[in-house]
């Protein structure tokens, strides 16, 4: 008793040094996602709310736009990354060892999109798709392509999205990853060199596998990002044509503010937080294991 | 030395405490009870209103703004106030954030004290017990000025929620000189009339301007607006589904769309839409494209109220947008009789719990819902009061021809609780209509059922059907 009344006596400076944090942490992160679970169990007017167990929970489970919202996330989800590592590893692999100036080159112009807001990006993007009155639309007609509307086709909407996505994110991927590929040993390549290989086997066998801990962490990044991803769909589709482009985030948007159900969008909330929690996971180990 | 360490980390602890108290401090904004000042107490109160029109009586003004009325309103009206030193925030919101910011300061406890806005977007907060009645800031006065109909549709219950201030009847607006281009000079109605036209006739005008519009200077020109992206301007379309005779809702309050009727306004609507008589792609296309469209001449039908159709000229008078002759048109129906209806545009107070605050709101309301000068603003509108509807029809012909028009009138709301959410349930429906993923049958019946399931929803939890 008195051992460990004299231990904490000797680390109440580091307690009182971490309570401002911790204090933080847990009144705009733990108390949020607590209050989030408990809505989603309730059915909340602007007068009083009522606990209603799992309907909130059922309720989604029978609207066939979730299950939508859902398959258009995962959809979202799988293809923004796998271009964003895929396109991002090529574009770093490229340049990583070319002269410095010629690698900030590349770094700023790619980075300059990620720079603009996505509110902007979308605008932007908006005026050259709208159909009626956008540019690329003009152009396509007066190319004799006829009308184009890719953001009003249920099957081009949701490429352009994954498009416009990409483009303005990739930025940030690229600058990550060269400054891995930077850090990697110089006397390995010298070592591969010696030996014979080629660009592509040096890429394969030294480079890739190097920056490993760098592509989980890119992934699992670009994976809570996407699951989250909103403003894009906001602005350019508003979810549509007829649901096509809506996501998880923008469901629970719509429920929140546009139909005041707040207790099934905490649910919804608590389905994304599991899912993020899920994909964690992996990062969460790797975390682990080095400490 | 110890003793020191944690003598310094408390005090570091406690100027960060310090600090973040200090930021923390609660905003006095919209708070009653803050320094007494002349003798009287300080109540300050938030005064939300959406875009109506710009100036304090019209647009032309210098500096004309969407709040400069209010923000002459709270002057004039702080000025004469003797029950407390009011102090009025002004604050202009988009109306497709209306919703999003009042249930987002709803939730967290900050309302606006009051809010201006079209009665038919604010019934739900009514239904869900946000608003406070104003029946009792109503007089005899008032009630003969204005018509028993205006009240009638700011009544909920036995309550009256909303003062009504203006009205703004939805109609077609064309411009003339692109029928004229078109060799349509029979069609065209008068500066001052509201032009109605048959189906038939309205259905050869839409194929004239597509053939016959002359490529110089109405390149990529379309003949009608047509937008489906969201849930602005959707009263339109509203009115679209009804040309064919439905009459949408039921005795009960339900949407009663999916018959013989509905299904045949949305086959004609998706056969403007491919028989190019519309512009392109109104599923990806909102009211504000098509409004923008209308103003720089790319479209030669579009859809206004008298307040757009205020604005649009005073743009063109100024320099703004080009100038073209714009002039007003029914929405045609296949019965003959053209469709029309009106958005009553008043303000509300909300339920902010702080009895002060709800005072100073609704004597505000009642202030320049009755001041003699503060009324003619509403000639931007149509007035809802006879006394200045009188008073300006010189100055505006238009009013005798809304007058006329008043009989065609429909209810589109129907009165139902949920319609901000039955809003939301329209367009998809739309965009699968225009897009062909559902056949017009499929989607006024999708509609239908959607939008029963919300009115049964918010019907369980409304006040005035006392669900809760």
């Amino acid at each position: 008793m008195r051992l460990r009344k004299q231990a904490l006596q000797a680390n109440l400076t580091g307690y009182l040094f971490i309570l401002p944090q911790m204090a933080i942490f847990l009144l705009f992160l733990v108390y949020p996602i607590v209050e989030g679970i408990r809505l989603s169990l309730y059915q909340i007017n602007y007068q009083n709310e009522r606990f209603v167990g799992l309907d909130n929970y059922a309720s989604l489970f029978s609207d066939p736009v979730f299950f939508k919202a859902l398959l258009n996330t995962v959809v979202f989800v799988v293809c923004i990354v796998l271009l964003t590592v895929g396109f991002a590893l090529f574009a770093a692999s490229a340049v990583f060892d070319k002269n410095a100036k010629y690698v900030s080159f590349i770094r700023g112009s790619y980075y300059i999109p990620v720079m603009v807001s996505m509110v902007v990006m979308s605008m932007v993007w908006s005026f050259l798709l709208n159909p009626a009155s956008g540019l690329i639309s003009y152009l396509a007609r007066e190319a004799g392509a006829g009308q184009v509307n890719v953001l009003g086709g249920g099957k081009t909407v949701m490429p352009v999205i994954i498009f416009v996505t990409f483009a303005t994110n990739v930025g940030q991927t690229i600058i990550l990853y060269i400054a891995a590929m930077i850090g990697v040993p110089k006397d390995l390549f010298e070592a591969a060199e010696v030996d014979g290989a080629s660009r592509w086997q040096t890429i394969r066998h030294i480079l890739i596998p190097s920056v490993q801990p760098s592509t989980v962490y890119i992934s699992i990044i670009n994976i809570i990002a996407v699951l989250k991803i909103f403003v894009v769909i906001q602005l350019l589709t508003g979810g549509g044509p007829n649901n096509g482009s809506v996501t998880l985030m923008y469901y629970l948007y719509n429920n929140a503010f546009k139909f005041n159900q707040l207790g099934t969008a905490s649910a919804v909330g608590v389905i994304m937080f599991l899912i993020t929690l899920l994909l964690s996971v992996p990062q969460l180990r790797s975390m682990l294991r080095q400490t | 030395m110890k003793r020191k360490r944690i003598l310094a980390a408390a005090a570091a602890l406690t100027v960060l405490l310090a600090g973040c108290s200090n930021g923390n401090n609660p905003n006095t904004s919209a708070e009653s009870g803050g320094d007494a000042s002349g003798g009287k107490e300080q109540v300050e109160i938030k005064v939300w209103l959406t875009p109506q029109w710009k100036g304090v009586l019209d647009a032309s003004e210098e500096g004309a703004d969407y709040d400069s009325f209010f923000k002459r309103a709270a002057e004039k009206f702080a000025a004469q106030y003797d029950k407390y030193d009011a102090k009025l925030n002004v604050e202009v919101i988009a109306g497709d954030q209306r919703d999003q910011l009042l249930n987002v300061n709803l939730s967290g406890g900050t309302p606006p004290d009051v809010f201006f806005e079209s009665v038919f977007a604010m019934g739900d907060y009514v239904h869900r017990g946000a608003l406070v009645p104003l029946t009792d800031i109503v007089d005899d006065a008032a009630k003969q000025d204005i018509a028993d109909n205006y009240w009638s549709s700011v009544t909920f219950g036995d309550d009256i929620y909303f003062y009504p201030f203006q009205n703004n009847p939805g109609t077609l607006v064309y411009n003339a000189d692109m029928f004229r281009a078109a060799g349509l000079e029979n069609d065209i109605g008068g500066e001052n009339e509201i032009k109605t036209w048959t189906l038939a006739d309205y259905e050869r005008i839409l194929m004239t301007l597509k053939e016959k519009l002359p490529g110089t200077p109405y390149a990529g020109a379309y003949p009608m607006a047509l937008y489906a992206v969201n849930n602005q301007g959707d009263t339109w379309n509203l009115a679209y589904l009804r040309m064919f005779g439905s009459t949408f809702f039921d005795a009960e309050g339900n949407i009663a769309l999916d018959d013989a009727n509905g299904a045949k306004a949305a086959a004609w609507l998706k056969s403007i839409k491919d028989a190019g008589y519309t512009n392109p792609g109104p599923e990806s296309v909102s009211s504000n494209d098509a409004n923008g469209m209308f103003q720089n001449q790319q479209l030669a039908i579009s859809f206004t109220n008298p307040v757009l159709y205020a604005n649009a000229k005073a743009d063109m008078a100024s320099g703004k947008a080009p100038k073209f002759d714009a002039r007003l048109a029914n929405i045609p129906s296949e019965s003959g009789d053209p469709l029309t209806f009106t958005y009553v545009v008043g303000a509300s107070v909300f339920q902010t719990k702080d009895e002060k605050r709800i005072e100073v709101a609704k004597d505000f309301v009642k202030f320049f819902s009755t001041d003699p000068e503060l009324v003619k603003s509403s000639k931007n509108g149509i007035p809802v009061r006879s006394s200045v509807a009188e008073a300006f029809k010189g100055e505006n012909p238009l009013f005798a021809a809304y007058d006329a028009n008043a009989k065609y009138l429909f209810n589109f709301t129907g009165n139902v609780p949920g319609y901000s959410q039955l809003r939301e349930v329209l367009y998809p429906e739309l965009q699968a209509l225009y897009t062909g993923a559902k056949t017009p049958e499929q989607a006024v019946k999708d509609y239908q059922a959607a939008g029963n399931k919300v009115i049964e929803t918010n019907k369980a939890n409304s006040v005035i059907f006392g669900g809760k």
